[in-house]
This record gives structure tokens, sequence and C-alpha cells, in this order.
């Protein structure tokens, strides 16, 4: 009779931990990005009790032997490599001013990517590298990149590469709950669903992650912003996350916002804090 | 012990009842016979048609295909406000435009009815997203 009882208990109880669960992290009074950083983590852990975390930079080369044999393959010639070459060519051009972007950035811009996306607390907004990279270039009077791809990526391939092993340590400023909030609207649009085929990000990527979908396997959202911008062969050329955000959102069928737009800053915000204490390694090659 | 059993009963019965809304109702008649077919709920016969084949069924005129092409734009802006607009709502806009402008009204309403259905689930789909995001979060 008590194993009966306890047995009920346990299933009501079970059928309250949804809304139980709903409780942390909803808004910003209770948000709380160090834990949501650990539970992801926990979850990966659990999932994958085999795979250490350090190991999740490769993306779904980390959890898929086959796809990872097929990659050590591919970065035996690096697709991006050229790339870097000509991103650090483009990096080191002066502007009609004879300023260079090194003036722009701490550290003359090498070995920073780990602080990107930051929260510009003057402006009120995330700042990713390539949002920067093209404030560099207005600010000393030139015009804009185009955000997906070319120039843009090249430039930021070749910042990611002296970056490399480099360790992510984004910020969210305890004096400016602005920041927080930023970090909460990326986390609620992780976890939102959109478009026709009603997905979200963590569909495919967190509950969906190295689960078939068609011939392809999803990339695990921990690590999945330290490796880019990206060579992927589909596209036959260098491209940024911004770029890959969008391809994400029209492959469920839903209108993408455009790239850098505050909600894919903020998104990109929310998913390198869940990626702290991971390295650099971008640029990366992928499918 | 039955005590026990009873209560388990109900907390499944309970829930099996309040589970057949009219919307539950209306998609389940709805993904097993396609549209037109009459089904009950409560007591009460209903057609499985969404409201925008309803108002697409008028006469193919153009003045019937220009009011609804101008409710699905107004549907579309306000699910686009939103942030949850869909991909394929401002082509199917399009093309109901440019069969009004071909003459052909019947095809014009019949886009502009998939365009304000877009946008319908699209802002259902924002709703149900406000309060059950969180759910997919790990803990």
């Amino acid at each position: 009779m008590r194993i009966i009882t306890g047995l009920v208990t346990v299933g009501m109880l079970s059928l309250g931990l949804p809304l139980q669960a709903a409780d942390s992290g909803f808004n910003l009074e209770t948000v709380n990005p160090e834990a949501d950083r650990l539970a992801l983590q926990a979850f990966y852990k659990k999932r994958y009790p085999d795979v250490k975390i350090e190991d999740y930079v490769n993306g779904i080369y980390a959890l898929d032997a086959e796809s990872h044999e097929q990659w050590q393959e591919i970065e035996e010639f690096p697709p991006y490599e050229f790339s870097i070459e000509e991103g650090e060519v483009l990096f080191n051009a002066p502007f009609a001013n004879g300023k260079t972007y090194a003036d722009c950035f701490e550290n003359g811009g090498i070995g920073i990517r780990q602080n990107f996306p930051y929260w510009d607390k003057e402006d009120g907004t995330v700042k990713t590298l390539e949002y920067a990279i093209n404030e560099c270039r207005e600010d000393n009077g030139d015009k804009p990149l185009k955000w997906g791809k070319g120039d843009i990526a090249r430039i930021s391939a070749y910042m990611a590469w002296t970056s490399r092993d480099n360790v992510f340590e984004i910020q969210i400023p305890q004096d400016d709950s602005r920041a927080l909030q930023a970090y909460l609207d990326g986390k609620k649009f992780f976890y939102t669903k959109r478009g026709q085929l009603n997905l979200s990000c963590a569909n495919c990527h967190l509950q969906g992650s190295n689960i078939r979908i068609r011939a392809d396997l999803p990339g695990p959202m921990l690590g999945q912003v330290t490796h880019w911008p990206v060579f992927r062969s589909k596209w036959g050329n260098l491209g940024t996350l911004h770029r890959r955000y969008a391809g994400c959102h029209r492959d469920s069928r839903s209108k993408p916002l455009k790239p850098q737009a505050e909600g894919f800053r903020n998104l990109e915000y929310f998913q390198t804090y869940m990626s702290n204490g991971l390295v650099v390694n971008g640029p990366g090659a992928r499918k | 012990m039955k005590k026990v059993m009873i209560l388990c009963a109900a907390v499944l019965f309970s829930q099996a009842v309040a589970a057949e809304t009219y919307q539950d109702a209306f998609n389940k008649a709805r993904a097993m016979y396609g549209k037109g077919h009459e089904f009950q709920w409560q007591g009460k016969t209903y057609q499985t048609l969404h409201e925008e084949e309803i108002e697409a069924d008028v006469d193919a005129t153009e003045a019937n295909a220009k009011a609804l092409l101008e409710k699905a734009v107004a549907a579309n802006k306000k699910v686009a406000d939103v942030g949850f607009e869909w991909k394929l709502t401002g082509g199917l806009l399009k093309q109901s435009a440019q069969a009004i402008d071909a003459g052909d009204y019947r095809k014009a309403l019949d886009l502009a009815a998939q365009a304000k259905y877009h946008a319908r689930i699209g802002f259902a789909q924002y709703g149900y997203a406000q309060a059950n995001w969180i759910k997919a979060v790990p803990q």
C-alpha cells in the first residue's frame, strides 16, 4: 500500500515538473546565466557521458565518429586557409585616412575573438565581432561590408585565427540590467518555436543534436559558436554566423531577421555565453 | 488500495475529458477527413473548414478578392510586428495581388486565404511561445 501511494505521489509530482521548471530563468528577476550554462553542460554530460565538454567546440564532429573522420580529412587541407591569408591582408590595409582595423580594437585586434560579442553600455546594445568591424569602417569613413560573406567573413576569420585556443569569457555586466535583458532575449529566442515547421533552435540543436534530419546530423548547441566564421561545403565559401542563423530560419520556413539585427545579436550573446570556458577554434569547416 | 485506484482513474479521466477542446476535435476531424467534413462536438455539428476557407468561398469578383487580400496583408503585418512571420506568406500575398491584376479572382481569393491562414497560425504560435518557451530549457 505504501509503495503504491509512493508511486502515485511521484507520478503526481512528475506532472508538476514542467511547471516547476518554468519558474526558473523565465524573467529578469530569476534569470541566471551561470546556472543556465552549467545546466546546459549537465544536459550534455548526461546525454553523452563519454564526450568531454571541451570537445564540443568541434560541434557534431565531437559526437559522431563517422562525421569526425570525414572532417579530419577535410582539415588536412583546410578550405578556409586562403581566406585567413586574404583576411590578414584586408585587416592590415589602411583606410583612406591612414588608420587600420588595428586602431579600432583592443590589443590591435589580435587575439581578442573570445571577448565577442560584448555588451556596449554606451550604445546600449550587443556588439558582435562583425558588427564592430563594420563600425570601425564607418568610423574611419569607409562603407560597411555586406554581413553574410566575402570580406567581412575573411577579416573575421583572420581575427578568429589569431585568437585560437583563447578561452571564451563573455561578460554580462551586473551594473546594467539591459545586458541581462539582452541575454534573456537571446535565450528566449533560442527556445522559441517559429515558422511553418514549428521549430525552435533548441529543437534541432538541443533535443535534436546528433539526431538525423534526413541526411544531416544537427550539431550540439554547446560550442556551436566557437568555430565561426565557417567554410561550409554547401556554400562553397566562407560565411558568418548570422548568415547561418538566417539559413536555419529559412529552413524552418520562418522569415529570418536580417544579419546583425538586434534579435540575432542577442541570440549570439546568449549562445556564446553558453560556450564560456571553451576555446576559440575558428574559422572552421563544416558540411 | 481501492481509494488509490479510484484516485488514479479520476486523475486520468479528468485529463482525458479536459483534453477534448473544440480545437482538438476540429484538428482531429480535419486531419482524418480533410476539409468540408462534418463532425460533432458537444452535441453540435460543425464543418472542418478553416475560417479563411469560408472567407474565400464567395463570388470570385475583383472586390471580394481585394477585400480578402487586404485582410491577409493586415494579418501578416500583425504577425510580422511580433517577429513570427512565416517564410512563404509574403510570396503568397504577392501572387494573390498578381492574380488580381491578371483578372483571375478565384486564384487570388485562394492565395489570399492561404496567406491569411499562415498569418493567423503564426500569431497563435507567437501566443503559445510566450507561455511555453521555458519548458524546453534544461534545468
